[in-house]
């Protein structure tokens, strides 16, 4: 194959020099501009190692934040922020809720999948982003890649993109008072690399690749699951699914879990924010126009009192 | 299990009526270690105080453009204070909401394009407008009043126009913009929401100007004032109790009155707000005289009260995107997925 010919051409395990479309052999795609492009996480596979967290700390030279011990088992990024843009969640399913109740021990397990979930979270980039709809600025954009993008030098830090997103993604860096969030490595994109999270991936939990493509891949990853028994696996944020709901339409970042979303910390029917714009806006002029025509009337008409 | 068995559009939210007026819908499934799933809002009291302010001078520029238009000779003082409290908006507003950005060097780039999915984008332009226009009214009015430029007065009656329009939208979009956020309690009831942050502004300002009436004016304009200022009240009392039910129906009701929620600070709030101008001013309206010291109170309770109902909001806003049990009871489909989910 084509491919398989160009990986010849880099024996060495250590390349001193930028491989062009190094995602072609990495990824197996091509980066091009006007694609859509995305992460579809398999949390099936996810072995809990972290080196997503620590290749995007590193690849975006991101400030150490969430120090400290939490006590959420090996959790101890504990959320998303402003310099942490890939958090590793983990779940341990102590009981099983088939399980008698004063039963405390683990009786049933499914198969191929331990009773430990491990999630690696980040912005989903959706189709129809919160943040993008409420920033004022225009300093979050969407991509040639269809991801979602904070422009550094744009954004004034008012802060509003950070209440609006449905998964509490994005933040604003008190450091230097603007907002961030994953960029989808935009910057590697252009340089035909894959993000630094897939990258590091080992198992290839996360993948990257073009949307198409990565939606076959789920698709069968879920009947596959489904034929051997796990048959609690679905795609959240694939379209007409869990997560891309209320007019978010899909997530660029989607993911396959194998339990309900809100043990990974996400909402199962999320909502776009901006729907609510047109109606709050509508009630509150007509409640203004109701008061203004009484006012006009009380002041026409003088209250004669005297 | 095939994904075309899920319903296409996402259907309204069925009225649930037969809930009792007492129970709230809460959230008992999992959660992440008890970890928020949204982020509260960075908003401290510059913002909500931006949003008191913002209503209170799109009003006074409302009541100031009627009684230009409608009042009789003797509201002239009205017009004249209501076009000069209006510029509180645009200049210690402004102050507020660039003091609160934490870039503020770089304000200026909320006029670099115009958004219409974000309530902020929008308030920026109504502010600006309403800036210039209640602006150019203030100035022809102080100037008008030298002889030698007679000629701005009827120029003012021409720039009140826009500006008591953009007025309303001053008192209008704070609320669209806290609705149009992921944050339990200001999405759960977002034209309720909306309608309340105009009825306090209207209340606010006609209170405020009935003040300066009934200390420094026509008393009978003062009363007239107290009226507008008590069908605002009314208005706002009515759709709280409206807001409250939503609230208790969707979920999130534990941020405003569940035990981690100053009740004391929601009580103090709504008694100031609803209670005292409502008292006040129904006693004033069967008096054959009106109490001056009852109409005091009353505006003093309107203008407090509106203050303390901003704060309240926001800091019970902020709350509830901290837990995570009243956002995800907020986001529970609300059509039927028994076969993609697994059982909870």
């Amino acid at each position: 194959m084509e491919t398989q010919q160009r990986m010849r051409d880099y024996p060495d395990s250590s390349v001193n020099r930028m491989i062009p479309d190094e995602s072609e052999l990495t990824a197996g795609v091509k980066i091009e501009a006007g694609k859509r492009y995305g992460f579809f996480t398999d949390t099936t596979r996810c072995i809990g190692c972290k080196a997503c967290e620590v290749a995007c700390k590193e690849w975006n030279a991101l400030p150490a934040d969430n120090l400290g011990l939490s006590g959420m088992s090996y959790d101890n990024t504990r959320q998303l922020s402003a310099h942490t843009w890939r958090h590793v969640s983990f779940i341990e399913k102590v009981r099983d809720s088939e399980a008698p109740p004063d039963d405390g021990r683990v009786t049933r397990m499914q198969p191929y999948q331990s009773n430990w979930l491990m999630m690696s979270d980040v912005c989903k980039h959706c189709a129809n982003a919160a943040c993008l709809e409420a920033c004022p600025t225009g300093a979050l954009f969407r991509t040639e890649f269809d991801t979602v993008v904070v422009q550094q030098d744009i954004c004034n830090g008012c802060g509003y993109c950070v209440p609006a997103c449905p998964f509490g993604v994005v933040d604003l860096s008190e450091v230097d008072g603007k907002a961030h969030k994953c960029t989808l490595c935009y910057d590697r994109l252009k340089g035909g690399l894959e993000p630094a999270c897939a990258k590091s991936c080992p198992t290839d939990s996360i993948q990257f690749g073009e949307l198409e493509d990565l939606h076959q891949r789920a698709h069968q990853r879920v009947d596959a699951l489904h034929r051997i028994g796990v048959g609690d696996a679905y795609l959240y944020g694939a379209p007409d699914s869990p997560g891309a709901t209320g007019g978010i339409g899909e997530l660029n970042a989607f993911f396959l879990f194998t339990d309900r979303p809100e043990t990974y910390n996400l909402p199962p029917a999320p909502t776009l924010p901006s729907t609510r714009v047109k109606p709050a806006l509508l009630s509150g002029l007509a409640a203004m126009a109701g008061l203004a025509l009484a006012a006009g009337m009380l002041i026409a008409g003088g209250g004669e009192r005297d | 299990m095939p994904l075309e068995t899920l319903p296409q559009k996402r259907r309204r939210v069925p009225a649930q009526t037969t809930l009792p007026e007492s129970s709230t819908v809460r959230y008992d499934g999992p959660t992440y270690y008890d970890r928020p799933v949204v982020k509260p809002s960075k908003y401290g009291y510059k913002v909500w105080a931006y949003t008191y302010v913002a209503g209170l001078a799109g009003a006074a520029q409302i009541i100031a453009t009627l009684a230009s238009l409608f009042g009789r000779p003797r509201m002239r003082s009205v017009v004249r204070n209501g076009r000069y409290l209006a510029l509180a908006g645009p200049t210690v507003g402004s102050a507020l909401l660039i003091a609160d950005l934490h870039t503020p060097q770089r304000w200026y780039n909320m006029l670099r394009i115009f958004r219409k999915t974000s309530p902020m984008s929008i308030g920026s332009y109504i502010l600006t407008s309403f800036g210039f226009s209640s602006g150019a009214t203030a100035v022809a009015e102080l100037l008008g009043n030298l002889r030698w430029l007679r000629w701005l007065r009827p120029a003012a009656d021409i720039s009140q126009l826009p500006a008591a329009l953009t007025g309303a939208g001053m008192g209008t979009y704070t609320g669209a913009l806290l609705s149009a956020t992921s944050t339990p309690v200001w999405a759960a009831a977002p034209r309720l929401l909306t309608a309340r942050f105009a009825c306090s502004a209207m209340a606010t300002g006609a209170a405020a100007l009935s003040l300066a009436e009934r200390f420094g004016g026509d008393a009978r304009n003062a009363d007239t004032l107290d009226q507008v200022a008590m069908a605002a009240t009314l208005a706002d009392t009515v759709l709280s109790a409206l807001a409250e039910r939503e609230y208790r129906r969707r979920g999130v009701a534990d941020s405003l009155e569940g035990e981690n929620a100053p009740a004391a600070e929601n009580r103090l709030s709504n008694g100031l707000e609803h209670m005292l101008p409502l008292i006040c001013y129904g006693v004033n309206a069967v008096l054959p005289k009106p109490s001056r010291a009852l109409s005091t109170a009353a505006a003093f309770g309107v203008l407090a009260g509106g203050l303390l109902m901003r704060s309240t909001i926001f800091h019970a806003g902020n709350r509830s995107a901290s837990r995570p049990q009243d956002y995800l009871g907020f986001t529970q489909p609300q059509t039927d997925w028994p076969r993609l989910l697994p059982a909870a």
